[in-house]
C-alpha cells in the first residue's frame, strides 16, 4: 500500500506509515504556521479555514506555498 | 498578429500594496507600457520608506496613492492610474481588482500575502503574482520566479523574510520586485492578451 503524499512535488513517504489526516494535520506535523499557508490540493485552492476538515489520501498532491514577511 | 505594445495599452494591472514592490512594480509596468494601473494601500509615506520605496524626500506625510498617481503621471502620462486609499481585505479585494487582468501582491506582512493569494485564488478568475523571502542582501540568484498552478506565480527566496534578516535593501527588494514586473508582462504578452 503506497503511503505517499506529493508535497510540492516531491513525493513524501511517512515513517509510521501513516499521511496526516488533514492539511491542518500536515502543517503541524511539518511545524509550519496555517496562518501563513496557501494549499492547493490536487490543482484545488483550499481556504485557510477549510485545513482542519479537508482529509488526505495517499498519492494526492499538495502545493503549499509559504509565506515570509517583507516586502 | 497583435504587437507587444499593443497587449501591453490594453492590459489592465491590479497593484496591491506600494511599499517596496508595489512601488517599484508600479514603474517598470509603467515604462513598459501597460495601459491601466489599479494601484491600492492605505498607507502613508514615511522617512523609513525611502531606503526602498520609490518616492521622495518632499513626499513624506502624504499618501502613497497620491504620490505615486502623481510620480507616474510624471514618467508615463499615457498610462491611466486608478487610485484606491483603501486597506484591502478578502471583502473588497474582488471589488477593487474586479477589472484587472491580473494582479501583483505587493504586501508586507506574511497574513496578508496569505489573505490575498487564498482570496484571489478562491473569489476570482485572474492569476495572481505574489512573492515570499526577499529580505536581506546579496544571495540574487537564489530570488527566482516559479509557476505553481495555472493562476499563481510564486516569486522569491521561500525563507529570507525581514523577521529573521532584520533588513530589507533597495536591491534585493528591487530584484523581487522586477521578476514580479517582469512575470506580469510574460503572463499578460503569451497568454492573457495572446
Amino acid at each position: 500500500m503506497m503511503r505517499v503524499l506529493k508535497i510540492n512535488g516531491q513525493e513524501k513517504t511517512f515513517p509510521d506509515g501513516k499521511i496526516p489526516a488533514t492539511i491542518a494535520d500536515l502543517l503541524q506535523q511539518l511545524r509550519v504556521d496555517a496562518a501563513t499557508v496557501v494549499a492547493e490540493l490536487d490543482g484545488q485552492i483550499i481556504e485557510r479555514a477549510n485545513f482542519s476538515n479537508t482529509s488526505l489520501r495517499a498519492g494526492q498532491s499538495i502545493e503549499l506555498v509559504r509565506f515570509v514577511p517583507g516586502g | 498578429m497583435t504587437s507587444i505594445a499593443e497587449k501591453l495599452s490594453c492590459s489592465i494591472v491590479g497593484i496591491a500594496g506600494l511599499g517596496g514592490l508595489g512601488s517599484n512594480v508600479a514603474i517598470a509596468l509603467a515604462r513598459a507600457g501597460v495601459g491601466r494601473l489599479i494601484i491600492a494601500d492605505f498607507d502613508n509615506i514615511e522617512q523609513s520608506n525611502l531606503n526602498r520605496q520609490q518616492y521622495f524626500i518632499d513626499q513624506i506625510g502624504k499618501s502613497k496613492v497620491d504620490c505615486m498617481i502623481e510620480n507616474l503621471r510624471r514618467i508615463n502620462p499615457a498610462v491611466k492610474v486608478a487610485g484606491f486609499r483603501v486597506k484591502l481585505d478578502a471583502d473588497n479585494i474582488p471589488q477593487v481588482f474586479a477589472d484587472s487582468d491580473c494582479i501583483a501582491e505587493c504586501f508586507d506582512t506574511a497574513s496578508a500575502k496569505q489573505m490575498i493569494v487564498e482570496t484571489v485564488l478562491s473569489k476570482m478568475d485572474k492569476p495572481i503574482v505574489t512573492i515570499s523571502g526577499l529580505a536581506g542582501y546579496g544571495k540574487s540568484n537564489e530570488i527566482i520566479t516559479r509557476r505553481i498552478s495555472p493562476r499563481l506565480v510564486l516569486i522569491g527566496d521561500g525563507s529570507r523574510g525581514i523577521d529573521t534578516c532584520k533588513t530589507l535593501t533597495a536591491a534585493r527588494v528591487g530584484i523581487a520586485a522586477m521578476h514580479q514586473a517582469n512575470a506580469i508582462l510574460e503572463l499578460l504578452i503569451d497568454e492573457i492578451k495572446a
